[in-house]
């Protein structure tokens, strides 16, 4: 339904599948009970005569209670396994055991792709910065080739704001720092999202698989003019 | 500060650094340049050059309204190169009044600013226009200079230099200043307090209208002001919480305005930025905190037989501390300058000198809250655990006692944290601290631990209350006894417990240890499970009733679609994959939405229509009780549905304006303006929809029916009580005792509460009874 | 309802006080609205006469108004108090505390919100004291430059721990606190002398004599604070076991300050250079400061208490009926006391 990425889409409809599964049992449940057990007009009986003063008889049924203890916690263990592996995939290490390789060579490209599963597999990935400030992004292309990376300048909405070209196929990651307060960089298009701290260093996967240009945006509070810190990130 | 001056430098610096990677400027930068009124012009070094000389010319000493005036800005010196002496470029801004450009080599990046253009950057001298203000305020000008080389070879900034000249020309004194927003706010807040007190004075009429004299009415507020009673501090925490509810709401409205179309001017962002703001903050702690407490206070005593709770002065103290804190929050309305930090207040930003400055006071207000928390963890853990009427166990007490326990303890032991973090800011804001001062080594992440560590207890707190009530009305009005009591409690005592231990899931994408994300993200599944329990128990407490619809009936019902919705949301964002890119969105903020205003707003709404009667001794309309649930309902829904999928296609919270796809660049797509503008629609139905619960709760007071002691068939101790109840609430020498419908007495204390007496019973106490 | 409890809705004692006990819970009192109303007043001039260590003198008047109106408050609750005699001590109902003083369960309660407190000002320092390098570790390494400040950790007891001269105020306040702890059981255990078996006077006088000597007590502690931090004092020529004269500076004049980004001492100069370091320790001063300063704000909470003990004590006003109020007292006391125990070792001497 999303349409964010290959990833987030396979696992979204995990769950909205179960979301739905969950919510028909309840609804279906609650809507039977609520019309079906409902009291004759003018009528209020009194079931298990309760009485002030009185704590009431114990309705229980030890059974009934350990099943929807059990079942939905079955239930979170499964979105739990599902939800596990793509935990490399999202903050996946560097090197041969990553998702991404090491460090590109001058002349290797990433030649990345969407497995079966919707991860990012690259063979390589090459390293930019980020540096966020109030209220402006910094790219820095860390000395890569035109092709590879480049910055300029681009007019949205009437104000000019940084813009990241980046290359498809090849994968990035963003070594991300900041000068003032927290920000955040958020890109929509690549389903992701990670805090700027300053005095600490953070790292965003940014893998170009496909064409696209789209806004990034600022999604950590930091003061006046936070809703207009953008940047255009394209991917060609 | 010396902190601040390191991190200036380093901004500076790394503007420096900025500048010449993205600059390849041949001349100054073709295409004007702005935003430059405070930082200046470091693309071109860090530090203005005593070379240039920047000046305005053209202005009137002191100036007319709406006179227009021609402006020149011009400069002289710089390095000299070859053939290339006069190029440059300007920015220029003015505090009031309006610029406008007489040629093309000038442009307006505002009203108030301008700069040269791609034609105009080969100049030392521009004209433009200026049309003064009619307010007669002073203005300032601000003018930058750069006069560049021309190197091409090394990015082109280098070895430019810039100067900066500033002029101020004197007002005439003038009329009003222009009212603003937060005026406007302020103006309505005084409004309200002016039409609270003749609110009080028309209450008072009423009870009396013979008597309708000074020498009664000062022993009359007299007493309200200085009560000790349970039921009269809880009714205070009602008006407390219900005013701020009304004026949360208000912020809401305004922010629904602002984001009801794309790119809309209704306020400025700096306005938008308190408004959120403080829209959290009123919501969570001034009107669902008071109202808990207005519920406890009013209902835990009479629950559990009690007389009073255990320290009614402390129980004073709690509430009071409550309005003056409410006052120190909004000071900075008042001088235009309200916090604007988010309520979670992250650090860094909260300690730094451009946030606006009423965030000081906001933090100190917070600080007096904490405060009031705990005095009332205080007093209602030692009420719950001593004062319980012969014959109540523990595990006889009724729910939403149960609730307020398991509510308290969690607050209780997770508050002080935030009380902590809050000092470190507030001192770091006056005395000079540097907590969390990065150039200094603090730590930002440190902040969000001691904050979240509080905050997600804090929603819980918010909610448990609201199961409470659920598992009550639900109960009396299915006419049956609750459903697996042991679990209920097992469960929300399950919820406090784990509520400690997933606060990590806040942080997911702050840069958090890899592996404290992991465990919070497996915690955080857990809540599911004695969530699930609860509702599932509520289903089945139906199972074989005989459901009676009041309006309280109809809430609790509602509650169960909205919290199970916003429950089943709320799965979504251990799963990593899926949080990393819902984090931040409009799905958290739908999310949070479901669950505080489906879950703990709709619980309130139930209890009120459930314990209005007691409180009041009037039934409140049904009528207009059935009308208010539908109309608000479904005015929610469609108020905060939409939100889900707003998040999903990548709209985030807490920005002023959102931004539609166009040709050159992918963001939202365009019918999410239409969504807003319905969301907005929505959100002003939902307020309206509120006040017809205001005008039963007015209404019945007038004339309401006399309600009976017992009107819907509850089982506990506050419907022996006479509706309103008498004061004081039980007499202490003639405590009521519960019986028990089982067969079991659990009156004997447990292993581990044997220990306790051990601990705590001197031997004079254990001889014999205390009455 | 019986015959005592329907006088309730008739009698009104005025809010101010004194409560009249005889009848049960405390009635009306105007106490916690001022005493909120002073709260607030306190933190807004707070707000004023401090700005990111600004100071701005305009503003300190009223912090003594806002002192005052506080003090007013406290006045007025003491007042209410002052009656108390112990005939009215509610004890619990129910299980599992049934006859427990309720008073005495809240205490404990409330010690443990202080217990967490306390906890997150250790859980700050922790992260501190772990997260950034310490200043020694850094002059070793010889990684600085000078000139440029080097961000890093400097406990307090680099200075305070660095002789038995400089540490005295700090010891002498932990035996003074241990001491004061024995004081105030003391004063409890004359009190709950079953009467008949103590002359009253006696009891009065005793009573009285070691709330006082605690009293005192925390007011020394408070006073080699003030010594420690901002005094110092000076060291008279003694003539054996090498002590000569000299003065121990204070932690103020050493420049031990949350608002120094440039330290230097004297033991970061470099011997053979003699380069000076210089330290942003704002930090680490803020850490110590905030920490001690809130169990010395515990320590002030405590003499107020004290003072209205004491006070009522000298009118002779404690028996075995009423001596649990030092008992409640005590257990606060002693808490406090225990807090010094940790906070002594973890900023004092290591």
């Amino acid at each position: 339904m999303a349409g964010v990425t290959p990833l987030f889409d396979a696992i979204w409809n995990d769950y909205l599948m179960w979301s739905v599964f969950v919510g028909a049992i309840s609804f279906g449940w609650l809507y039977h009970h609520s019309y079906f057990y409902r009291a004759k007009e003018g009528e209020v009986p009194n079931i298990d005569g309760l009485e002030v003063g009185v704590f009431p008889k114990e309705y229980d049924n030890l059974k009934l209670e350990v099943t929807w203890t059990l079942l939905p916690f079955i239930l979170i263990v499964w979105l739990t396994y599902i939800s596990w592996a793509p935990l490399d995939a999202v903050w996946s290490q560097t090197g041969p055991d990553g998702y991404h390789g090491s460090e590109c060579q001058e002349g290797e490209s990433s030649n990345n792709y969407f497995d079966s599963d919707g991860y990012v597999r690259s063979e390589c990935y090459w390293e930019i910065d980020i540096v966020g400030q109030q209220w402006f992004w910094e790219f820095d292309c860390n000395g890569l080739s035109e092709d590879l990376c480049s910055t300029d300048y681009a007019t949205v909405e009437g104000e000019l704001k940084p813009l990241l070209t980046l290359k498809e196929g090849e994968t990035y990651l963003a070594v991300m720092n900041s000068i003032d307060v927290t920000h955040a960089v958020k890109n929509p298009d690549f389903g992701i999202m990670e805090d700027v701290v300053p005095g600490q260093e953070t790292y965003l996967w940014m893998p170009a698989v496909e064409e696209t240009s789209f806004l990034m945006l600022c999604a950590e509070y930091c003061g006046d003019n936070h809703a207009y810190m953008t940047a255009q990130i394209t991917v060609e | 500060m010396g902190g601040s001056a390191v991190s200036r430098r380093l901004a500076l610096i790394s503007l420096m650094a900025i500048a010449m990677i993205v600059v390849p400027a041949v001349t100054s930068l073709p295409s004007g340049i702005s935003g430059v009124k405070d930082t200046g012009c470091n693309c071109h070094g860090t530090e203005a050059d005593p070379s240039v000389t920047a000046s305005i010319s053209g202005l009137p000493s002191s100036y007319n309204a709406s006179e227009t005036y021609n402006v020149t800005v011009s400069f002289t010196g710089g390095p000299a190169i070859d053939g290339n002496a006069n190029l440059g470029g300007f920015n220029l801004w003015v505090s009031e009044g309006t610029l406008a450009t007489l040629d093309s080599s000038t442009q307006l990046w505002g009203p108030n600013e301008a700069s040269h253009t791609t034609e105009g950057n080969d100049q030392r001298s521009w004209t433009l226009e200026w049309t003064a203000p009619v307010s007669g305020k002073d203005v300032d000008f601000i003018l930058h200079t750069n006069s560049v080389n021309g190197n091409e070879g090394d990015g082109g900034s280098s070895g430019d230099m810039w100067a900066k000249a500033q002029v101020e020309v004197t007002g005439f004194g003038g009329e009003l200043p222009e009212a603003d927003p937060f005026k406007v706010l302020a103006t309505l807040i005084v409004v309200s307090s002016v039409l609270l007190s003749i609110v009080v004075l028309y209450v008072f009429y009423r009870n009396n209208p013979e008597g309708f004299e000074w020498e009664r009415f000062a022993p009359w507020i007299t007493e309200w002001l200085t009560s000790t009673d349970h039921k009269k501090i809880g009714t205070l925490y009602f008006v407390q919480g219900l005013f701020f509810l009304g004026v949360g709401g208000i912020m809401a409205l305004m922010i629904r305005v602002q984001l009801a179309t794309p790119g809309a001017e209704f306020i400025s962002q700096g306005y938008y930025n308190q408004f959120f703001t403080l829209h959290g903050t009123t919501m969570i702690f001034l009107a669902a905190m008071p109202l808990i407490a207005g519920f406890a206070n009013w209902i835990v005593p009479l629950q559990i037989g009690a007389p009073d709770l255990a320290f009614p002065r402390l129980n004073a103290l709690s509430f009071w501390l409550q309005p003056v804190a409410a006052l120190l929050i909004f000071t900075g309305v008042f001088s235009g300058g309200g916090a604007d930090t988010g309520w979670t207040g992250y650090a860094p930003y909260v300690v730094t000198e451009n946030t606006h400055a009423g965030v000081s006071m906001w933090a100190a207000g917070q600080i007096m809250l904490v405060a009031s928390s705990t005095l009332t963890g205080i007093n209602f853990l030692t009420t719950m655990a001593v004062m319980r009427a012969p014959g109540m166990g523990w595990f006889q007490m009724p729910l939403f006692t149960w609730s307020i326990l398991v509510a308290n303890l969690m607050l209780f032991l997770s508050i002080p944290a935030f009380g902590v973090g809050l000092i470190q800011v507030f001192l770091d804001r006056t005395i000079g601290t540097a907590f969390y001062d990065v150039a200094a080594g603090g730590d930002p992440l440190l902040w969000s631990h001691l904050f979240w560590y509080f905050g997600h207890p804090e929603v819980y707190v918010v909610i448990v209350p609201a199961f409470g009530v659920i598992s009550e009305v639900i109960a009396t009005s299915a006419r049956r006894s609750i459903f697996g009591y042991k679990s209920m409690v097992y469960a929300m005592a399950g919820i406090g417990l784990v509520s400690f231990i997933v606060y990590g899931h806040h942080m997911f994408t702050s840069g958090m240890s890899p592996t404290l994300r992991f465990v919070t993200m497996l915690t955080t599944m857990l809540v599911a499970v004695p969530t699930g329990i609860k509702i599932f128990n509520w289903l089945k407490t139906m199972h074989g009733g005989s459901l009676v619809y009041r309006t309280h009936t109809l809430w609790t019902l509602g509650f169960l679609v909205t919290f199970t919705l916003g429950g089943i949301s709320g799965m979504f964002f251990p799963s990593m994959a899926l949080d990393v890119h819902l984090h931040e969105t409009y799905f958290v903020v739908a999310h949070f939405h479901y669950v505080l205003v489906g879950g703990t707003v709709f619980g309130f709404f139930a209890a009120i229509y459930y314990w209005y009667p007691k409180m009041t001794g009037r039934m409140l309309d049904e009528r207009l009780g059935v009308l208010h649930f539908l109309t608000a309902f479904i005015s929610y829904n469609a108020l905060f549905w939409p939100m889900h999928r707003l998040g999903v296609v990548g709209m985030i919270r807490r920005t002023h304006t959102y931004y539609i796809t166009t040709d050159d660049f992918q963001a939202l797509p365009e019918w999410a303006a239409d969504w807003n503008m319905l969301i907005s629609v929505s959100a002003f139905l939902f307020f309206a929809s509120n006040l017809l619960l205001v005008v039963n709760m007015i209404k019945s007071l007038i004339r309401g029916e006399k309600a009976p002691a017992d009107p819907w068939g509850g089982w506990s101790f506050e419907w022996m009580t006479s509706s309103p109840p008498p004061t004081p609430s039980f007499d202490p020498h003639n405590l009521p005792e519960l019986k028990d419908a089982n067969e079991h007495v659990a009156n004997e204390p447990s292993r581990l509460g044997q220990m306790f007496r051990r601990l705590m019973v001197d031997d004079d106490a254990s001889e014999g009874g205390s009455h | 309802m019986s015959a005592d409890y329907h006088d309730h809705d008739d009698h009104h004692p005025s809010p101010w006080g004194p409560h009249d006990w005889g009848h049960g819970a405390p009635h009306n009192s105007f106490s916690p609205l001022i005493m909120s109303i002073g709260c607030g007043m306190f933190l807004l001039m707070l707000g004023g006469l401090f700005s990111f260590g600004e100071y701005d003198g305009r503003y300190l008047p009223m912090i003594f108004v806002s002192l005052a109106v506080i003090a007013a408050a406290l006045i007025v609750w003491c007042r209410q108090d002052m009656s108390f005699d112990g005939s009215y001590e509610p004890r619990a109902v129910g299980v599992p505390f049934k006859n427990v003083q309720v008073r005495k369960v809240g205490v404990w309660i409330f010690l443990w919100s202080e217990m967490m407190i306390f906890s997150s000002l250790f859980s700050t320092y922790m992260r501190y004291r772990q997260g950034i390098p310490r200043c020694d570790t850094v002059f070793e390494s010889g990684d600085w430059v000078e000139g440029v400040a080097v961000t890093c950790f400097e406990p307090a007891s680099k200075l305070i721990a660095s002789s038995w001269w400089h540490i005295a105020p700090g010891a002498i306040n932990t035996f003074a606190l241990i001491i004061s702890s024995f004081t105030i059981v003391q004063a409890l255990r004359w009190a709950n002398k079953p009467v008949g078996s103590v002359d009253e006077e006696v009891r009065r006088k005793r009573v009285y004599r070691y709330l006082a000597a605690t009293w005192c007590l925390a007011a020394l502690f408070l006073t080699l604070k003030m010594i420690e931090w901002f005094i110092g004092f000076h060291v008279p020529e003694i003539g054996f076991l090498g002590l000569h004269e000299h003065d121990i500076h204070s932690l103020y004049s050493e420049g031990y300050l949350i608002n120094n980004d440039h330290y230097q001492a004297h033991h970061y100069v470099d011997e053979a250079t003699g380069a000076h370091m210089v330290a942003n320790i704002q930090v680490s001063a803020s850490l110590f400061y905030v920490t001690t300063g809130t169990h010395g704000l515990h320590v002030f909470g405590g003499i107020v208490g004290l003072t209205y003990l004491t006070y009522k004590a000298w009118t002779g006003a404690y028996n075995p009926q009423s001596a649990v109020s030092i008992e409640y007292f005590g257990l606060y006391w002693h808490f406090v006391d225990l807090v010094w125990v940790l906070v002594f070792p973890f900023f004092y001497l290591y």
